[in-house]
């Protein structure tokens, strides 16, 4: 990971997403086939329903995301998809095993507590200062009487119990009014936009692990991090995949739903 | 004369008052189920009879869900491009994949998860939200919200949609129903959720 090609490529990105971002702009329209319906008869107490979502639907719109990198993205899902049954999976099982989970909570809480200029940024960015006030509170407390963020001692503390949304630099680029561009699936980093993505870049710099040399040591410790963080969410993906008619389709639209929500508070 | 207000006070709530005890309170409709369920999920008694504690589990389930109007939903638009049979069919279906999915989860990893109720919203006279937390080990926080309606029919709360993490589970298939109507028939929709239900059934049976 080379951060400094990256910093002479954020121009052309930014340009890049603007491009694709602006409402309306030539590559976020998205296909709508016109069904043109006939009432059938039913449970008044069902058609009812029926009439009110149309117009929920409607409004619906914004959750749909243009997708004009599908061939890609779709070999990225099947990539992504056995790299988690073939390895990730069995490796964080194996580690799940031999790891006592407060262990593996001290190293969640430890990596959480590290990413903590990411979102105190980024609360600033937003201008939720509360939030950014809470974060660094939290920061303070962890880093010290916490032993460097291994146990969230701040939850002792009645104003820092309250553990402020997740922010970063994507939910802040959307705050600011830039749309999501295009659905963008990353080998091992998985689902993203090109908003997000662009947002991921920029946080990388407010991370401390990016800056560990080697490089391959940076990335030892993220692998580390997301094997650990795995461990409280096995099964997860097996649920949503599992329960779809379209995988592919399925984690997209959840994708988005979910940062629409993260977007929104 | 204050002996006639106060009468007349008393009266008033007396006559008011059936009106609101008639109807029950979505959160209650809701958490005495799930409270069952739970303590039936952790009951060592089923521990060798899981397809008995499925059985237990699915009524309470279909007590606390209005399955017909998470179909409705799903489909949306589409709807009323099914025929009748078809409507009752992909309910059906539908609702066994539901089913498989949502049981075997619960069922496979439901180990110390505790739920708490946070909020019961009211949007209308008959539409509420109850807001849920899911809390795993390790203090994993999982937000999953209810949104329920009142069915005169039953006279009871009953759940047409839950979100997960900001995830409704009505949108997510209903984006994926468009996209597979975009191209094919009813018939071809349903038959692939027969044919996934007829793997789960069996990926169950094997295990």
């Amino acid at each position: 990971m080379n951060l400094f090609c990256i910093r002479y490529h954020l121009p052309v990105i930014l340009l890049f997403c603007l491009l694709f971002s602006w409402p309306g702009g030539p590559l976020t329209a998205v296909a709508e086939a016109e069904n043109p319906s006939e009432a059938g008869e039913m449970d008044p107490e069902y058609l009812e329903f029926l009439e009110e979502f149309e117009e929920e639907e409607e409004a619906e719109e914004t959750l749909q995301v243009a997708d004009p990198l599908y061939y890609w993205n779709k070999s990225m899902y099947y990539f992504n998809d056995r790299l988690y049954f073939w390895v990730l999976k069995p490796v964080a099982r194996g580690y799940q095993f031999v790891t006592p989970q407060p262990v593996r909570t001290g190293f969640k809480n430890f990596f959480t507590n590290l990413t903590t200029p990411v979102r105190f940024v980024n609360c600033l960015l937003q201008g939720k200062s509360e939030a950014a006030g809470v974060e660094l509170g939290r920061f303070m407390v962890n880093t010290t009487f916490g032993g460097l963020g291994f146990f969230n001692l701040a939850r002792l503390e009645p104003s820092l119990q309250e553990i402020p949304d997740d922010e970063d630099l994507g939910q802040t680029l959307a705050v600011y009014g830039i749309g999501n561009g295009f659905y963008i699936v990353w080998p091992v980093l998985g689902p993203s936009t090109l908003r997000d993505t662009l947002g991921t870049l920029g946080d990388g710099f407010l991370d401390p692990v990016a800056y560990v040399d080697p490089t391959a040591a940076a990335a030892g410790i993220r692998a580390f991090e997301q094997v650990n963080g795995l461990t409280f969410r096995l099964g997860d993906y097996e649920t949503l995949k599992d329960s779809a008619i379209e995988p592919y389709e399925a984690i997209r639209n959840a994708y988005i739903q979910n940062r629409q929500k993260k977007i929104k508070e | 004369m204050k002996k006639i207000i106060s009468v007349l006070i008393t009266l008033t709530l007396f006559l008011a008052m059936p009106a609101y005890a008639e109807k029950s309170k979505p959160l209650d409709d809701l958490k005495g189920p799930l409270e069952q369920g739970i303590a039936i999920l952790k009951d060592p008694e089923y521990t060798s009879n899981r397809e008995e504690q499925r059985e237990k589990i699915w009524e309470l389930v279909q007590k606390m869900f209005d399955f017909k109007a998470i179909a409705i939903r799903a489909l949306a638009r589409n709807w009323r491009g099914f025929s009748p049979e078809q409507q009752d069919e992909f309910t059906v279906v539908f609702t066994e994949l539901l089913k498989n999915t949502y049981l075997d989860k619960i069922q496979g990893q439901f180990h110390d998860e505790e739920v708490v109720f946070e909020d019961q919203d009211m949007l209308s006279e008959d539409k509420a939200v109850v807001e849920t937390k899911v809390i795993r080990q390790g203090n994993v926080e999982i937000p999953i919200i209810y949104s329920m309606h009142f069915k005169d029919t039953d006279q009871i709360w009953q759940v047409y949609d839950v979100n997960i993490e900001g995830v409704s589970l009505v949108k997510n298939y209903r984006n994926q129903f468009k996209s597979i109507l975009d191209k094919d028939s009813p018939e071809d929709l349903i038959k692939r959720i027969r044919e996934k239900n007829v793997k789960h059934e069996q990926d169950r049976k094997n295990q």
